[in-house]
């Protein structure tokens, strides 16, 4: 699948774009500032060790992380011995052919699909559409942005951007549903929508919380059961699976679920766990007759031998880094310019997509740290950020793909170059400190010219420059200069 | 007892009156101060932005200056959290990565080494007041050194500490962040200013420069009234030391 390239420029277009749309600025904070307090009131009143869990989760990834290969094939191994078919996909391409061809084969031309950000990694619908196929999403967030021909805005919530009135004009419009805009009646134009999907489809597709390597067995977690119809109603399920998703044991899936449940929503369980082990057995009265997993590379394997960044391997995809991040909920995630927004996209778009592709989606964060501490596998996103930052300079391992593609830019290097050599002199530092106090006045005058200062001023104050503490400082009693 | 002071580059160019003051500090608390005068800055603007290279140089460049086996403390908790902690990663897998864990072990923020190694006692002169406060990422995050602040603030007797809804929220300074991504940190800081103008206070005090700069930059733009400190301007006038 072809990825694209996207300018500083564009960034920045689409940046204003959403900037100015208040709309959308008031729906994010609404819906973030809930999801906050949620996790939050949550983990106080319930969880006493809920350090503890988050280091027994970084753990449980990072074993599963380091023995990686071994576990796929043991997974590979107990799923086939459970009946379900395991295909490997390399890439997005081989992914989406791999669900293609199970389509011709099956005679299909629909599928049901349930949520799934691996499938919208591989930019799944739109290749079906292409071939002239169709997809048919059931979650409901899903199901709006189909609607309306948009990508997921958020990892967890896909719809987040819109208010429950403009999900009713949409329904209103897409569906030809009466205006609504009560949540649950919302929800019954949703259901009676797709029920009649439901009851035709032969196929469905899903995503894939946990594999288990011990038990060759795959858990989907979520909360409206749209996905329990796609798994189980259809004749055939197919997941698609990002390899880093196994894990060793049920027990290590389960405090991993522990984590990731409270972390996405602020509930403490959800109402739907479904842990397929199988294809329909004989005298079952439900479940597909056939399953096939998808294990899903896109470069993880590349991810996974650097020293550093395979941390972010540990994602259980609990969208939690996005819904604190304070540029994420001023923005949203199409700003992005990638499936992946967010914290955890800046870190995994680059690495997943080129680092040529997304490279200015790393200025999108001021380093503030609120992702690493909320995390909970304990990714040090921010320290990845900044890590990434320094590929993209030029100056890290260069191993992230796309790195030599990567344009540098020669005067914010030619900067910092300035600033090491001035910060490792004290003569050279007087001087600009001297030069800091008699140009602070022109500056005031001149900042609306001075690039730099004019983006500094254009919203606020130009700052008072003082540059006199040396002096101030030898004025002082009882201190040593020396 | 000997310690060393560092301004930092902020508190050289903008902000010489909180160091001034954070220095009359230390030594009302029974130090020594000791001012190199070729100090210059912490190297987060290249850290930051990802230049490790030239970061090494500065953060050695300081560990060569601050020689001896002094504290080093320093008015700002941004500052504190990249030389106590950043250093260390700055220098992982390289050969004075040793060094820098021990020059790290003896960086300290003014107040977060006032409230360990000091018994200083605020006696509080001034007109009852309230005022609230903004946290610092990295202070809070990285240096963890806030609650030193903090416990320093509450000695005042006569001054109202009213905290920020959103106090652990970015204020969008973020070092070059806000000149990279002005409309997004613009963005940032106008909540920040929502919240500290529901608070009703007549000051907003914090122990950093960027963000105060930020902040009080935004505030006066938007002609508002409400006064922005440093915290070491702020302790020292309400002590009388300033
Ligand atoms: S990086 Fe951490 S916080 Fe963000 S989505 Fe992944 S698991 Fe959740």
């Amino acid at each position: 699948m072809k990825t694209f390239y996207h300018s500083t420029q564009e960034y920045q277009e689409i940046i204003q774009e959403k900037l100015t749309n208040k709309q959308l600025r008031e729906n994010l904070k609404t819906a973030m500032d809930t999801l906050k307090n949620n996790r939050k009131n949550l983990i106080n009143a319930r969880y006493t060790k809920w350090s503890d869990l988050r280091e027994e989760g970084r753990r449980v990834k990072l074993k599963a992380l380091t023995h990686l290969d071994a576990l796929l094939r043991r997974f590979e191994e107990n799923a086939t011995k459970n009946g379900i078919k395991v295909h490997w996909a390399s890439d997005a391409k081989e992914a989406n052919e791999i669900i293609y061809n199970l389509m011709q084969e099956k005679k299909v031309t629909s599928i049901l699909k349930g949520k799934s950000m691996a499938s919208e990694e591989i930019h799944l619908n739109a290749f079906l559409k292409q071939k002239g196929l169709d997809a048919i999403e059931t979650d409901l967030g899903e199901l709006i942005i189909q609607l309306i021909d948009e990508t997921p805005v958020h990892i967890v919530v896909p719809a987040v951007h819109k208010n429950r009135y403009e999900i009713g004009e949409i329904f209103q419009e897409k569906l030809g549903a009466s205006l609504e805009s009560q949540p649950e009646k919302l929800n019954e134009i949703a259901r009676k929508h797709l029920r009649k999907e439901f009851k035709t489809f032969k196929m469905g597709l899903t995503g894939a919380n946990f594999a288990i390597a011990d038990e060759g067995a795959i858990w989907l977690v979520e909360n409206e059961g749209n996905g329990r119809m796609t798994s189980t109603a259809c004749d055939i399920h197919v997941a698609i699976c990002g390899i880093e998703k196994v894990v060793e044991s049920f027990e290590d899936a389960s405090i991993l679920g522990t984590l990731l449940v409270p972390s996405a929503t602020g509930a403490p369980i959800t109402c739907y766990n479904n842990i397929i082990t199988s294809p329909r057995k004989e005298g079952e009265k439900d479940g597909p007759r056939e399953v096939h997993v998808i294990l899903l590379d896109n470069n993880r394997s590349n991810m996974l031998n650097d020293r550093n960044f395979f941390k972010s391997l540990s994602c259980i995809r609990c969208g939690t880094c996005l819904n604190h991040c304070p540029v994420y909920d001023k923005i949203g995630g199409h700003a992005y310019l990638s499936t992946y927004p967010g914290p955890i996209g800046e870190v995994i778009s680059p690495q997943l997509f080129g680092l040529n592709n997304c490279a200015p989606m790393l200025d999108l964060c001021s380093l503030c740290g609120r992702c690493s501490e909320v995390c909970p596998v304990k990714i040090p996103l921010a320290e990845l950020i900044r890590d990434l930052r320094s590929e993209k300079v030029g100056q890290g391992y260069g191993k992230v793909l796309g790195y030599k593609k990567e344009v540098k830019n020669s005067i914010e290097q030619f900067l910092m170059s300035g600033f090491a050599k001035n910060a490792t002199c004290g003569k050279k530092w007087r001087s600009v400190l001297w030069l800091a106090k008699n140009l602070g006045g022109m500056g005031k005058i001149f900042h609306r010219f001075i690039p730099i200062l004019n983006k500094w001023t254009k919203y606020r104050n130009y700052p008072k420059i003082d540059a006199n503490l040396h002096s101030e400082i030898k004025k002082l009693q009882g201190v040593i200069y020396e | 007892m000997k310690v060393y002071f560092f301004a930092t580059c902020l508190g050289s160019i903008a902000y010489s009156s909180a160091c001034v003051n954070a220095i009359k500090l230390l030594q009302y608390a029974g130090f020594e101060v000791v001012f190199k005068k070729d100090q210059t800055c912490c190297g987060q603007p290249s850290y930051n932005s990802g230049y490790f290279e030239e970061t090494r140089k500065v953060a050695l460049y300081n560990m060569d200056l601050f020689n001896e086996d002094y504290p080093i403390v320093l008015p700002s908790g941004s500052c504190a959290g990249m030389m106590k902690h950043d250093y260390c990663e700055l220098f992982e897998g390289h050969p004075e990565y040793q060094r820098a864990k021990e020059f790290s072990q003896r960086v300290f923020e003014v107040s977060e080494f006032l409230d360990l190694h000091s018994d200083i006692k605020l006696q509080d002169k001034g007109e009852p007041t309230r005022i609230t406060w903004h946290s610092n990422c990295h202070a809070l995050r990285v240096a963890k050194c806030i609650p030193s602040a903090k416990k320093l603030l509450r000695q005042l007797k006569n001054v109202t500490l009213v905290e920020l809804e959103k106090e652990e929220e970015c204020c969008g300074f973020g070092g070059t962040f806000s000149v990279k991504e002005p409309e997004i940190s613009n963005a940032m800081v106008m909540e920040k200013v929502k919240d500290i103008q529901s608070r009703k206070v007549d000051y907003l005090v914090a122990g950093d420069g960027g963000c105060l700069l930020n902040i009080s930059g935004k505030m006066q733009k938007m002609g508002l009234d409400i006064k922005s400190m440093h915290l070491y301007d702020f302790l020292a006038q309400r002590i009388g030391i300033n």
